[in-house]
């Protein structure tokens, strides 16, 4: 089978079985489903060629795919502490604005 | 005049007090030296264990002992610094035996006592992907505590 038409089918089942579970949130859904396929595409495609040539097991296939989940956790977490660094430096420049602005204007 | 000047002191005051209260949750723990030579020397033993993963588990069992011993003592350090939820989150995931991590593949390997080379060498990928983002994040809060000095030589 075709890589590109197998990624298609997986996406179809994805929305589908996880449509059904959280169906108030179909459009978040199919974001995540979406950033999930298009950051894994490479090793999705070369895990794939490998179970059909049977040099990883079906066992082997499901623990790699749940190792792309959990790296998707990890890089989740990376770019929530980034932001928050970001904030807590902007709140600094926040504070002395505010500080320098309010003197200036008012005393 | 008076009346206005206290009143712009006032209103200064409840200012800051506001941003400084809504921004309490921003804190982040500052750069680490300890848990970035951690999380290096980690990433290397693992490395050479991982490609041992392809002979019976026995044979290894001391060495993956003691580098779970080593994941461990990480994970507990990083649960006692202050305002370090992310680092500890993710060295957390990384020490679950029930995810697809480190922890998860030395527990598979245990049970399996022996893996293929194509599992190995593809699950080795993952997790070395994984501690690079754990040391990534680590060394990047070193350039957050050089922006806060230049912050303060520049104000």
């Amino acid at each position: 089978m075709d890589f590109e038409e197998l990624l298609k089918l997986i996406k179809e089942e994805l929305i589908r079985v996880l449509g059904e579970s959280y169906s108030e949130y179909k459009e978040e859904t199919k974001e995540d489903i979406e950033a999930f396929l298009a950051a894994s595409r490479v090793k999705l495609e070369r895990w794939t060629k490998l179970l059909v040539a049977k040099d990883l097991t079906v066992t082997d296939y499901q623990w790699l795919v749940k190792s792309q989940k959990d790296i998707l956790v990890l890089e989740a977490l990376y770019k929530a502490g980034a932001s928050k660094r970001r904030l807590g430096h902007l709140k600094n420049k926040i504070i002395n604005t505010v500080v320098d602005t309010v003197v200036r204007a008012l005393l | 005049m008076l009346l206005k000047k206290q009143y712009s002191r006032s209103l200064l005051i409840v200012l800051i007090t506001f941003l400084a209260l809504s921004c309490q949750s921003l804190k982040t723990a500052v750069y680490d030296q300890y848990s970035y030579q951690q999380a290096i020397s980690l990433k290397v033993e693992s490395d050479a264990l991982i490609d041992q993963a392809t002979n019976i588990f026995s044979n290894h069992e001391e060495e993956v002992t003691t580098l779970r011993l080593e994941l461990m003592k990480l994970v507990e350090y990083e649960k006692n610094k202050p305002d370090n939820s992310i680092s500890y989150a993710m060295l957390q995931l990384m020490a679950n035996e029930d995810r697809s991590l480190l922890a998860g593949f030395l527990k598979r390997w245990e049970e399996e006592e022996q893996l293929s080379q194509t599992f190995t060498t593809e699950a080795k990928a993952q997790i070395m992907e994984a501690f690079d983002l754990i040391i990534k994040y680590e060394a990047d809060k070193n350039k957050t505590n050089s922006n806060s000095i230049l912050d303060f030589l520049e104000n």
